[in-house]
């Protein structure tokens, strides 16, 4: 029943770390716009800044991603969260978890860190009203810390 | 340490996600923490039993699997034995069909050792890649599962450094950071085609999902893990060049009596023979495919 492991955090393998760098210079020359990556010497974590799209609720408010590669990126997802603040969204909750599908059972490796961030924003823009998930502090209290590991939550009794 | 709080409160934990119905079903079973983990668990050794790409295996296997099933399925597998001397069977992950291909491609040119068509398939690989460029992939995003696929196709060809004998094709194939690269490189392929056409892609997708073409490759081509059908078939068939041939085993039986296993040949468009009398055998595909509801597995003809 002690089932809580935590994620062992490996280094990138080879094939990570090449599509990374690519990554990485293809963004310096053509970041996403509204989005900025403070490079530092961490390949394997990205922290972005987000800048809320003028004429939404969120025009001048600024964010930060974070965003961790796991040693088989990009066949599987990076894990992406918010960092405190998070933005009052009705998908976001207030430990920085993101609920969008394409950051778990609907990641593909033809996606890229720019092509998340692009739709991170156009969830920020489209949002109609600032307020949290209704099941946001039993959510909070209950998740794993990772979001890949409790992305189930998400499907559960829906039905 | 388990959280302590009744599981069972996270009833509404849903309620404001977009999720979508077919996941919904597979995992609504799902009551609580403890119950998905051992679910996943239970999948997890499942999964392991069959490995990615299994042996070969005779057909008589397969009949073994229905002996107290359907007696109509009994009655196609021994029509299918007239024509089959064997099956090899992949695991259901939702890229059977991608990893079946694959197997079945690399293992047809270890074997006949077809310069020419090596050479053939290279052109399209190269077309794949423009047709991808032309749609605004990034070379990054595609370009190491590309590689990856040319370095199996170069290394089944005998004669060179890099060759492979068939124990090692198999090894590759049932290796994960190889295997899973080479279905994507498939899923790229797949994608690539079906957005190029998407006018003739359409209304087929829109026949299946109900979404547009865009989102389909979004959703239904490009994540590992989702299964493949007509669609996916058809575009990777005439993407590559590569005939097809389908074999269904199910339960429908035909009016006229005697049981017959229906089979259908994906032939690839550009290379059409001028239209006229069905089945030239110069199309016959080399592929064989099984497929049975939800799942393919690879077939050896006699």
């Amino acid at each position: 029943m002690s089932g809580t492991s935590a994620p062992s955090r490996k280094g990138l393998s080879k094939i990570a770390c090449n599509r990374l760098q690519k990554e990485l210079a293809e963004w310096q020359v053509n970041p996403p716009s509204g989005f900025n990556h403070k490079v530092t010497d961490n390949l394997q974590r990205w922290v972005i800044e987000v800048n809320g799209a003028p004429g939404t609720l969120y025009s001048n408010e600024t964010f930060q991603l974070q965003v961790d590669f796991p040693e088989h990126y990009p066949m599987e997802a990076p894990q992406v969260i918010f960092l405190a603040p998070a933005p009052l969204h009705p998908h976001i909750y207030s430990n920085g978890h993101i609920c969008l599908d394409i950051l778990y059972d609907s990641w593909s490796p033809a996606m890229t860190v720019s092509s998340i961030c692009i739709s991170i924003l156009s969830m920020l823009s489209s949002s109609t009203v600032k307020q949290r998930p209704t099941d946001n502090d039993r959510y909070v209290k209950n998740c794993r810390k990772s979001p890949k590991e409790t992305r189930w939550w998400f499907h559960d009794d829906k039905v | 340490m388990q959280n302590q709080e009744g599981l069972q409160a996270d009833a509404d934990m849903a309620s404001i996600t977009p999720i979508q119905a077919s996941e919904v079903e597979d995992w609504a079973n799902f009551r609580d923490d403890d119950i998905m983990q051992q679910q996943s668990a239970i999948r997890a050794v499942e999964a392991e039993k069959i490995p990615l790409v299994g042996d070969k295996e005779p057909l008589s296997s397969l009949a073994a699997e229905y002996q107290s099933g359907s007696p109509i399925l009994l009655e196609k597998i021994k029509v299918l034995s007239e024509q089959f001397d064997a099956i090899r069977r992949t695991r259901g992950d939702g890229n059977c069909f991608f990893r079946s291909f694959m197997f079945s491609y690399l293992e047809h040119i270890l074997e006949s050792q077809d310069q020419e068509e090596v050479h053939r398939i290279t052109g399209n690989v190269e077309n794949c890649r423009k047709t991808l460029q032309s749609l605004g992939y990034a070379d990054f995003t595609f370009e190491d599962f590309f590689a990856l696929f040319l370095e199996q196709l170069e290394s089944v060809l005998q004669g060179n450094e890099a060759s492979i004998s068939h124990d090692e094709l198999i090894q590759r194939s049932r290796d994960q950071s190889i295997s899973d690269y080479v279905v994507m490189f498939f899923r790229f392929v797949t994608s690539g085609e079906i957005r190029k056409r998407s006018e003739f892609f359409e209304p087929f997708i829109l026949g299946l999902t109900n979404t547009t073409v865009e989102q389909f490759c979004k959703s239904s081509v490009e994540p590992m893990g989702e299964e493949s059908d007509h669609v996916h078939i058809t575009a990777v068939s005439d993407a590559l060049g590569v005939p097809i041939r389908v074999v269904y085993l199910d339960r429908s039986s035909c009016d006229t009596g005697g049981v017959s296993v229906n089979h259908h040949d994906f032939i690839p468009a550009i290379s059409d023979a001028p239209s006229g009398t069905s089945g030239g055998s110069e199309t016959k595909p080399f592929i064989n495919l099984l497929y049975r509801p939800g799942h393919y597995d690879i077939l050896y003809p006699k």
